[in-house]
């Protein structure tokens, strides 16, 4: 039996205090990136730099923000495609030890330097294949990143279906596709859709994958898959902000802003959005 | 697994032509930082009067620009520096004086940002490989007698360029024909293996060059001319340089001009010259020719006419030339000789 | 955030192979089949694809890549040429990537050094400090800052922390604290070691404060009220009962936030400083990491006619996935054995 001694109580205060004391500098350092960059970037983020593209390193974000939208977009249609597949594949017709290495794989996946994929992308497709810097191959730089949270999320939730609902649905005579798309698709719904929203924020925030495979335009990105490069909001954030210009500081900032703006909102819709997904659907 | 890939190739390849089919003709520009403030004059004054184009431009290196430019990804890659013969036996590319341009030596010295220092070839090399680490240093008040008290006794920061550069190579020149001991350690190119120097910092581009020289107290960088507002409204000062007569010149239109006329009349028909270090006592040392790379095999026929068309708008003397746009980023244009050698090497792209 | 450490955390039950012995789905296990091979299929296709890619780089370099601090991609005007290994580079060309392998250790390390401790204390702080009312609002502001994009950390870096340093911090403690290891000598320009390290680690934390905070979470509330029981205070009840009862759970989060901190790019590449040939004497100078130069080197790298730097560069990359795929995987075993300890 240990002895509450004063000296351990006064330790055990002292240790408490430093604990509230990180939490709260935590606290301090986001409020003051966060206001950092909103007290920055709201003043910049007039309607025009809305809608105006980008010339040289002033004008507008109009192309940055279209271009990034495209290129989330088309690398959340492709990882929702492969990401949900896996996670079907692995709950529903894997054996055990097929699960494990593909778990195993997404795990590395989700441990490889963004980089390194841009990399690779870059000599892969870019250069080897001739794509030259594109939507497609920086939407599949996006999807290599997302993959990861978009299967994890989707297997947690397709394997937290429960048996009962399963089992009921077999005996009732429904077919083994019935059982996966009509009972345990709509009831993991919310999980992946928490996942994918995930996935969202990391793509809009990604930089380094796309340096090299998306490229950068000034102008609104066209629809064409590769020969035809596309402006993203990171990009004004990393290089604006070291042009000795106060118009591209101030895009910069705007960018920085808007981005946060985006993530913030997108992470408050799947937290309340979700809920209340899983409370109409399952009644609480 | 590859009937797959070369569905989606196939399928890509469709939506690309396409795609093509409809949109104005794009053209990448990418390269040097010192080019970029020209072109962003150029095109926005260029794409109202031909908006069947859409010239992107773009910020990055020479090194990209001139890496860019031969894997096809940029049509036009702006380079200070003119590429290696290594280089073109990979495949031939043409390289096209667009204008000359000079390099300012900056500095940000508290209370010398005002007084015009006096530096030369061996100090700079001195400072950029850690023989000379304090602004008091003997050697450079001996090349600035009459503000030699006022030289502060603290740690120089030498910002380099991390990114391939002309710039660096304009510099690295400058310091490999006045400085022995340079020529025959780091040498010259678009990008150097830098002298160990344990104050060192790296930045990117000119606009990282100007926006870490400011934030950064006793530091000295290389920095284009097309800069000089911003340098300027940074604060910051720039040096006199020891030229091949031993005279200290400002980087000014006569001095550009002064030193361009002695070597201008070098220039081969490819072009590819350097125009550092040269002789006449007002010559300013560290000066250029701004190229545009381009690979003389454009995509196709519509891609080579467009990009013709700007070239040859770009070295008109009533065109990208013309003293508008020139005397804003303070280059001077390029003699009526070298407008013709650029022409026929325009001429020569293909689609 | 319950997934963030992969799945050793909540393992499924194993399901009956249902659907395998019926034909008809051949076609929908195909497709869902080939989704499920796409991420093993990167994977190998990445190592392999790098591993062939820079092998000639490999080769020329030797060892050189990890013992030699010169990074140099050779005499691009000259004519000369160097041969070794029966692979061609520029004259005096030379791939030593020390300098990048050591500010990647080092950054990531200093960045744990800071986000370790914070972070345990923070969650301790979440799970018994935090009034309940309250805990949904500080959670919600965790996850805030871990989707926080990098270059929006790299942003704030530029523009306050690197003045910061280089003006204030800096020439401050390398005058009065310049006695202490790694404190002295010339303070630099703001851009290094420190200004990385204190992004990194404001980075790695979101995620490790809640991943301790869940496992904490997880652990039997009866171990801290037992402890309590036994007379010892609330702190040592979370540092002698709780906290060793979750020590797996803790160190794999900090080798997966280790991983990223070792990958990171962006932020790191903003503020520092580029470091070539030459080591930082001190916490203020300038660094450069494998993924920063992979970032600024590749295009000078693009201008080597003999193709060796960027193929070096790839060499560098291979690295950086090797030293991560290392550290995601033990990061991972150690979790798995917690789990099967946990499971006996």
């Amino acid at each position: 039996m240990r002895a509450t001694t004063l000296r351990n109580r006064v330790s055990g205060q002292f240790w408490w205090a430093a604990s509230v004391v990180a939490l709260l500098l935590v606290i301090a350092v986001l409020v003051a990136i966060f206001g950092f960059v909103i007290s920055r970037g709201l003043p910049a983020l007039k309607p025009s730099v809305l809608f105006t593209v980008t010339s040289g390193t002033s004008g507008g974000l109009a192309n940055a923000i279209a271009g990034t939208f495209l290129l989330v977009i088309c690398g959340v249609v492709l990882v929702t495609l492969i990401g949900i597949g896996t996670a079907l594949w692995m709950v529903e017709f894997a054996n055990p030890s097929q699960r494990r290495l593909v778990r195993f794989a997404i795990d590395v996946l989700a441990g490889v330097p963004s980089i390194v994929v841009g990399y690779f992308l870059y000599v892969a497709l870019v250069e080897s294949l001739g794509w030259g810097f594109s939507l497609l191959a920086g939407a599949i730089s996006l999807t290599i990143i997302m993959l990861p949270f978009v299967v994890r999320a989707a297997d947690l939730a397709l394997s937290g279906v429960p048996r009962a609902l399963r089992d009921g649905a077999i005996a009732l005579g429904a077919r083994p596709a019935t059982v996966t798309f009509s009972i345990a698709i709509p009831w993991a719904i919310p999980g992946i859709l928490t996942g994918l929203l995930v996935a969202t924020g990391i793509g809009l925030g990604e930089t380094a994958p796309l340096i090299y495979t998306a490229g950068w335009s000034n102008f609104m990105p066209s629809l064409a898959p590769t020969h035809s490069p596309v402006g993203y909001l990171t990009y004004v954030v990393w290089t604006f902000i070291s042009m000795p210009f106060s118009d591209s500081h101030a895009l910069a900032y705007a960018a920085a802003a808007l981005l946060m703006i985006l993530i913030f909102t997108l992470n408050l819709v799947s937290r309340t959005a979700v809920d209340y997904w899983v409370l109409r659907t399952r009644g609480g | 697994m590859r009937k797959i890939s070369a569905a989606a190739l196939a399928l890509a390849f469709v939506l690309t032509s396409a795609g093509s089919a409809l949109a104005a003709t794009k053209m990448l520009e990418t390269g040097s930082s010192l080019v970029y403030p020209l072109m962003n004059l150029w095109v926005a004054t260029y794409q109202k009067k031909n908006p069947s184009v859409e010239i992107t431009t773009q910020s990055t290196g020479s090194g990209t620009g001139i890496a860019q430019a031969v894997s096809g990804v940029a049509q036009i890659g702006a380079s200070d520096a003119y590429m290696s013969n290594g280089q073109l036996a990979q495949g031939k590319m043409l390289n096209i004086p667009l204008a000359i341009s000079a390099q300012q030596i900056n500095y940000n010295i508290p209370g010398l940002n005002n007084a015009h220092l006096n530096l030369s070839g061996p100090v700079l090399a001195g400072i950029y490989s850690g023989k000379i680490t304090m602004w008091d240093n003997a050697q450079i008040k001996a090349l600035n007698r009459s503000i030699a008290s006022k030289l502060p006794h603290q740690t120089i920061i030498p910002i380099h360029r991390t990114d391939g550069s002309g710039d660096t190579f304009i510099f690295s020149q400058y310091l490999s024909f006045s400085t022995p001991s340079w020529k025959n350690g780091p040498g010259y190119g678009t990008s150097i293996s830098w002298p160990a120097v344990a104050t060192a910092v790296g930045a990117n581009g000119n606009p990282g060059m100007v926006q870490t020289c400011q934030n950064t107290r006793y530091s000295i960088a290389y920095i284009g001319v097309s800069f000089l507002n911003q340098t300027n409204k940074a604060g910051l000062g720039f040096a006199a340089l020891k030229n091949r007569a031993g005279r200290f010149v400002l980087p000014t239109a006569s001095t550009i001009s002064s030193a361009a006329g002695t070597l201008v009349g070098k220039t081969p028909n490819d072009e590819r010259i350097s125009l550092i270090f040269a002789p006449g006592a007002n010559s300013y040392p560290i000066i250029n020719y701004e190229y545009a790379i381009v690979n003389p095999k454009q995509a196709n026929g519509q891609v080579a006419n467009e990009l013709k068309k700007f070239l040859n708008w770009a070295v008109d003397r009533n065109g990208g030339n013309s003293a508008h746009f020139l005397n804003a980023v303070r280059f001077i244009p390029l003699p009526a000789s070298i407008v013709e050698k650029s022409r026929k090497q325009i001429a020569s792209i293909k689609g | 955030m319950d997934s963030n450490l992969g799945y050793a955390g909540g393992a499924p039950k194993a399901r009956l192979p249902l659907l395998q012995r019926i034909g008809t789905q051949r076609v929908v296990r195909f497709l869902f089949g080939s989704a499920a091979t796409i991420s093993t299929l990167v994977i190998v296709l990445m190592l392999v694809f790098l591993g062939i890619y820079a092998f000639p780089a490999i080769r020329f370099n030797g060892l050189g890549i990890l013992t030699q601090s010169v990074w140099n991609i050779g005499d691009q005007y000259g004519s000369g040429h160097v041969v070794r290994a029966g692979i061609t580079a520029m004259q005096g060309a030379q791939f030593g990537g020390l300098v990048f392998v050591f500010g990647t250790v080092v950054t990531a390390f200093v960045a744990m050094l800071f986000a370790v401790p914070l972070s345990l204390l923070v969650a301790v702080a979440l799970v018994y400090r935090v009034p309940p009312r309250l805990r949904p609002l500080v959670n919600a502001v965790v996850e805030l800052m871990a989707g926080v994009p990098s270059v929006v950390y790299g942003l704030w870096g530029i523009v306050v922390l690197v003045p910061f340093i280089g003006q204030r911090l800096g020439p401050w403690t390398t005058e009065h604290l310049g006695f202490l290891p790694f404190l002295g000598g010339p303070a630099g320009s703001g851009n290094g070691l420190l200004a990385s390290s204190v992004l990194l680690s404001l980075m790695a934390m979101p995620f490790m404060v809640a991943t301790i905070r869940d496992v904490i979470l997880a652990q039997e509330k009866s171990i801290f009220e037992a402890s309590m029981a036994l007379g010892s205070t609330s702190w040592q009840a979370v540092t002698k009962a709780v906290m060793p009862s979750v020590t797996n759970g803790i160190f794999a989060a900090v080798l997966v936030a280790l991983g990223r901190a070792l990958g990171e790019t962006m932020a790191v590449l903003m503020v520092c400083g580029g470091a070539v040939g030459i080591f930082a004497q001190n916490i203020f100078q300038s660094v450069n990491t494998i993924a920063a130069v992979i970032v600024s080197q590749l295009e000078s790298a693009l201008t080597d006619p003999t193709g060796l730097a960027q193929k070096s560069l790839a060499e560098l990359a291979l690295m950086l996935f090797v030293i991560t795929l290392f550290v995601n995987i033990v990061a991972r075993l150690i979790l798995h054995g917690a789990d099967r300890s946990g499971e006996a």
